[in-house]
């Protein structure tokens, strides 16, 4: 392919390749470039996994910071969005354990869970639907942090089996086997009739 | 010939209603699971329970509505004016 040496297009934006090699040469502009477009996503996962909104904004800087510290690190084995989840899920395991340690331990805000209401649904639907998005809420927000990350980077977010995997740094069977385990909880909590119910 | 019995493949079945209903089970494991539930009542509702359970999940929304807070960056640019990287912090996934 043809270099074009020195030239540049004018108002191209910025590649994550270029804006990952300004932040590691100790650019912040470019590091707040590229980690912001993350940002909202990966704020919204900490909000989910520590049901929280103090903690997950607090726990967001600190995500940042560490990536920051160690941008130089980052070896693009893995793609930029991976490790910085990773190290969103890492801080947020960590925050949960010292809030297990801690005597008056912060409850969980099963709302930061829930489900909104769909405006398609019917009134009695609606009222149906909203007991069993609180259900889902409570059954989520009580499920083990390993439990409930697999949940919500897999079925929430969406991600891929393998982005999963590798944010929460296991193979992907043990991931697929967590979780299977995190669902049935989820599942058992619920109630089959209730979920076949509202599957219709 | 079967190699399974019928009680070995509904403990399989059950342990494996989330591959299959994501359709992530090979062929032949995906045909074992659909050939045991035709006659099992309990992994067609254990099918039928984690395809909407998943659904219902699939809808938690709120990404759309989530702002990160403003000050996301505050430590990062502190940071930063203090021209030290690699300070006090544990270090992030070296694997990366």
């Amino acid at each position: 392919m043809a270099r074009l040496r020195g030239k540049h297009p004018p108002q191209s934006a910025p590649t994550e390749a270029s804006l990952l090699a300004r932040a590691r040469a100790g650019d912040v502009g470019a590091f707040e470039q590229l980690a912001g477009a993350h940002a909202d996503r990966l704020f919204a996962v900490l909000l989910r996994l520590l049901g929280d909104r103090s903690e997950a904004e607090d726990v967001a800087q600190e995500v940042m910071l560490r990536a920051w510290q160690g941008i130089g690190r980052f070896q693009g084995r893995s793609g930029f969005f991976t490790w910085l989840y990773r190290i969103a899920v890492n801080e947020a395991n960590r925050s949960l354990d010292q809030r297990s340690r801690r005597p008056a331990s912060v409850s969980i805000d099963a709302q930061a869970l829930q489900l909104p209401a769909s405006p398609h649904d019917e009134p009695p639907r609606q009222a149906e639907n909203s007991e069993l998005r609180a259900a889902l809420g409570k059954a989520l927000t009580g499920l083990p942090p390993p439990y409930r990350t697999a949940i919500v980077l897999r079925d929430v977010e969406g991600l891929s089996t393998q982005q999963a995997a590798e944010i929460v740094g296991v193979g992907q069977a043990a991931f697929k086997s967590r979780l299977h385990q995190a669902r049935l909880r989820v599942r058992a909590a619920i109630g089959d009739e209730a979920l076949i119910t509202a599957g219709g | 010939m079967r190699l399974f019995g019928r009680a070995n493949d509904h403990q399989w079945s059950q342990q494996h209603l989330s591959h299959y209903i994501e359709g992530d089970l090979g062929r032949r494991a995906q045909r074992r699971l659909g050939r045991h539930a035709r006659d099992c009542v309990d992994c067609r509702r254990g099918i039928l329970a984690m395809r909407a359970l998943v659904h219902m999940i699939h809808g938690l929304d709120g990404v759309g509505g989530v702002r990160a807070p403003a000050g996301i960056f505050d430590r990062v640019r502190a940071d930063g004016a203090g021209g030290e990287r690699g300070g006090a912090s544990p270090a992030p996934p070296q694997n990366a």
